[in-house]
């Protein structure tokens, strides 16, 4: 895990004071709105539709329990104790006052976090597989990489008024869970044939409302060129990406209007004055990075397969848990363990306070005090002893963060959609309940298999819903919130993009359009195929014959589908869902 | 409202300075001593005159003859279009630009602490106080992770070569 060195604290905390600053210039009136906006972007402040919302950097998704407990505090201090993880692997947390945000700053830096970036049109958020540094199938840790691309693009004198948002996602294992391939960089590292690491780029993936897959520009690029390639590449996006319409402002515009061809030549060109000048990156600065990621002291421990059989045997709610979220550990007697936040009922990715601190307690007592946010809006233990598992187990599921539900269709991915979002068009997240309520039968979702589901509440995408097996859209229609489905989409390494089945449903008709649509798997499938496979192999005509079937058209159930919960914004201010911490105003 | 960042001998700024502007812009040709004009008219007649560079100025075109100006200015139309801070970035760096460097249109404060890392040393701001609190913003920081016109190596080249 990085830790800051004196100058890493030096700038977190001299950021702080100028936004506290720009603050107090903005509320004195000396800072226009726009322009206050565009400054408060930069260190993750939105205002949303019904309150401020502050996005807090995880970089590459990875805590400390220190951090963990210091965001749980914020949580509880500053908010209405609960945070919410993105689908950029940071956190988010709602209703903090404009005025409070400098101190939460400095809060944050206390426990060497920040804002830095997680919104606005500069380079956003590193993402990176949440198992990196411990999955077996890992090739290279892309974590030091990750903290060397943070460092560089980190207040960037170049780069940080772009012509719009910027992602990068770099993946070092055998399987792509960082989504490289929709990302405005994706970086795969992997090892040449001399043993180095080398780096193959891909440029102008992304999602919104032109979902692109990225396209190759640059293989086996050399660790000295990562940083002077990447600024190659800004500088022709920075230099020639529109800036006329937001809408064409995203790289893959420039990459799709000039051709790739044509792309890689204009940031070879440029890499060629770049390549051997100041910023090329040497291998004492790597090794130096590479010291903070160190596997921790792993104790030499037996694999505990025959203790855990028995286990799983015995109790068939663990078993479940271990076949979907426990993955292999590349440590002997060592596992890791996704604790879903995908409980039936709460708003996907909401954390509260007390979730926080109990995972923060449990990193310490199983592993090394360490925890990682996934893509998928979980939380990650990445050293569990394997013979822990099961008292870890117990212990989730008193905290509602058990649930053996991880990549199956229940692990819904899910923006705060309307309910929280100023830019939505239709609310996401009882969508995402209406779903978990009808399919809770675990032995159904277990029976079919892995699916991503991925709900966005509009088009910029933020729920990924063109890369879930089944995405969900929500559309308005003269004022009205209908919801269209897709299905086909994939994020990992043989990307797809989902296909539209047809006119858009109503929020009660959804649930019954996803069991026609799982119908028609479970009856097509051949042994051990799934759901993807099923689609890819028959097409989507099966699928769109049965829910807009005219003689049986999908009907809203009788019941009334149930409304989410407690937390939701309405007239009232909501309570939290454990009201013993619940905050007076 | 001019702001000055010079720089001194020893290759660092000095403080940043309000100071009076001897330089008139021009959105008209034809060029001459004192005026800052369009490219165009510049090119026309270049001597002693300022040249005016929009943000999507193909400069490699015009690199070897804008060297020689005086003073180059590159428009902001908008405060938040970065497309000024990668020419300063080439002027500096790549084609040995030594005069002044100024950077005009929608300047806010702010942001003129990312244009001085780029290369530039003068900001037209729109009055005494917006100057004031750009002198401020421009010392801000005490260093960056990136290499800067100021300071061409980042901070790990810099350790390294101390090593």
């Amino acid at each position: 895990m990085y830790q800051y060195n004196v100058f890493d604290q030096r700038f977190v905390e001299e950021r702080v004071e100028q936004y506290r600053d720009q603050t107090t210039r903005f509320l004195a009136g000396e800072l226009a709105e726009d322009q206050f906006q565009q400054l408060r972007l930069r260190n993750g402040l939105y205002i949303q539709r019904l309150a401020p919302m502050l996005r807090i950097a995880v970089p590459y998704g990875m805590l400390t329990a220190t951090q963990l407990r210091a965001l749980a505090a914020i949580a509880r201090d500053f908010d209405k104790g609960y945070g919410h993880l993105s689908t950029r692997q940071n956190m988010q947390i709602n209703w903090p006052e404009l005025e409070a945000v400098p101190d939460i700053l400095a809060r944050l830096a206390e426990v060497q976090m920040h804002c830095i970036q997680t919104s606005g049109s500069c380079i956003r958020n590193i993402t990176t597989d949440q198992f990196a540094g411990v999955a077996a199938d890992e090739v290279v840790d892309a974590r030091p990489y990750c903290e060397i691309i943070r460092q560089w693009s980190t207040y960037h004198p170049e780069f940080d008024w772009l012509p719009r948002k910027f992602k990068i996602a770099v993946n070092g294992a055998g399987t792509d869970r960082a989504a490289t391939h929709v990302h405005d960089i994706g970086i795969q590292v992997r090892l040449g044939e001399d043993g180095t690491p080398r780096f193959d780029f891909l440029v102008g993936g992304g999602l919104g409302r032109t979902p692109v897959v990225g396209k190759s520009i640059r293989e086996g690029l050399a660790e000295k060129d990562l940083l002077t390639y990447l600024e190659a590449i800004l500088r022709v996006y920075n230099r020639y990406g529109r800036r006329d319409n937001k809408y064409k402002a995203r790289i893959k515009i420039l990459v799709r209007a000039l051709t790739p061809e044509k792309f890689r030549e204009l940031v070879d060109a440029e890499w060629e004055h770049l390549r051997d000048g100041p910023t090329q990156l040497p291998a004492t600065e790597v090794a130096r990075i590479r010291d903070h990621f160190k596997a921790p002291p792993y104790e030499k421990l037996p694999g505990e397969g025959a203790l855990l059989a028995s286990e799983r045997l015995r109790n068939p709610a663990f078993n479940a848990w271990m076949r979907h979220n426990v993955a292999p550990h590349r440590q002997s007697g060592y596992a890791i363990v996704t604790l879903s936040t995908k409980a039936t009922g709460v708003p996907p990715g909401d954390i509260a306070d007390e979730q926080m601190d109990a995972v923060a307690s449990w990193s310490e007592r199983f592993g090394f005090g360490e925890i990682r946010i996934s893509h998928e809006q979980n939380l990650v233990l990445p050293d569990v002893r394997q013979r822990d598992l099961r008292t870890l187990f117990d212990l989730a599921c008193a905290e509602m963060l058990g649930q053996a539900n991880a990549g199956l269709l229940t692990d819904v991915v899910c923006c705060p959609g309307g309910d929280f979002c100023a830019l939505a068009n239709a609310k996401s997240i009882p969508i995402a309940e209406a779903i978990q309520r009808r399919f809770d039968d675990y032995d159904y979702l277990h029976d079919l298999g892995p699916i991503d589901l991925n709900i966005s509440g509009c088009m910029n995408a933020c729920g990924h819903h063109h890369v879930g097996h089944i995405g969900i859209l929500g559309v308005d229609k003269r004022g009205e919130e209908f919801y269209q489905v897709s299905i086909g989409g994939n994020q990992a390494d043989d990307a797809s993009l989902g296909r539209i089945l047809g006119p858009a449903f109503s929020r009660a008709e959804i649930p019954t359009v996803i069991e026609r649509i799982l119908d028609v798997y479970v009856e097509q499938r051949t042994d051990g195929e799934i759901f993807l496979d099923t689609v890819r192999r028959i097409g989507v005509e099966p699928f769109k014959l049965r829910i807009y079937s005219t003689n049986d058209p999908v009907r809203v159930r009788s019941s009334r589908p149930k409304t989410v919960a407690t937390r939701l914004p309405s007239a009232s201010p909501p309570a939290n869902r454990f009201e013993k911490t619940a905050r007076a105003g | 409202m001019l702001v000055k960042a010079p720089r001194s001998r020893l290759g660092h700024f000095e403080t940043p300075v309000a100071v009076p502007d001897n330089w008139t812009l021009a959105e008209d040709g034809p060029a001459r001593p004192g005026l800052i004009a369009p490219l165009r008219a510049w090119l026309e007649s270049p001597d002693g005159a300022g040249v005016w560079l929009e943000g999507d100025a193909e400069i490699e075109e015009v690199a070897s003859q804008i060297v020689r100006a005086p003073v180059i200015a590159v428009r902001f139309p908008v405060f938040a279009d970065g497309r000024g801070l990668s020419l300063g970035k080439l002027l500096r760096t790549r084609y040995g630009y030594a005069g002044e460097l100024r950077a005009f249109g929608e300047i806010v404060p702010d942001l003129t602490e990312y244009m001085h890392r780029c290369g530039f040393d003068a900001f037209v701001l729109a009055d005494r106080r917006q100057a004031q609190v750009a002198i401020a913003c421009i010392q801000r920081m005490s260093d960056h992770y990136q290499g800067s016109f100021p300071q061409p190596l980042p901070p790990y080249r810099r350790v390294a070569e101390r090593l």
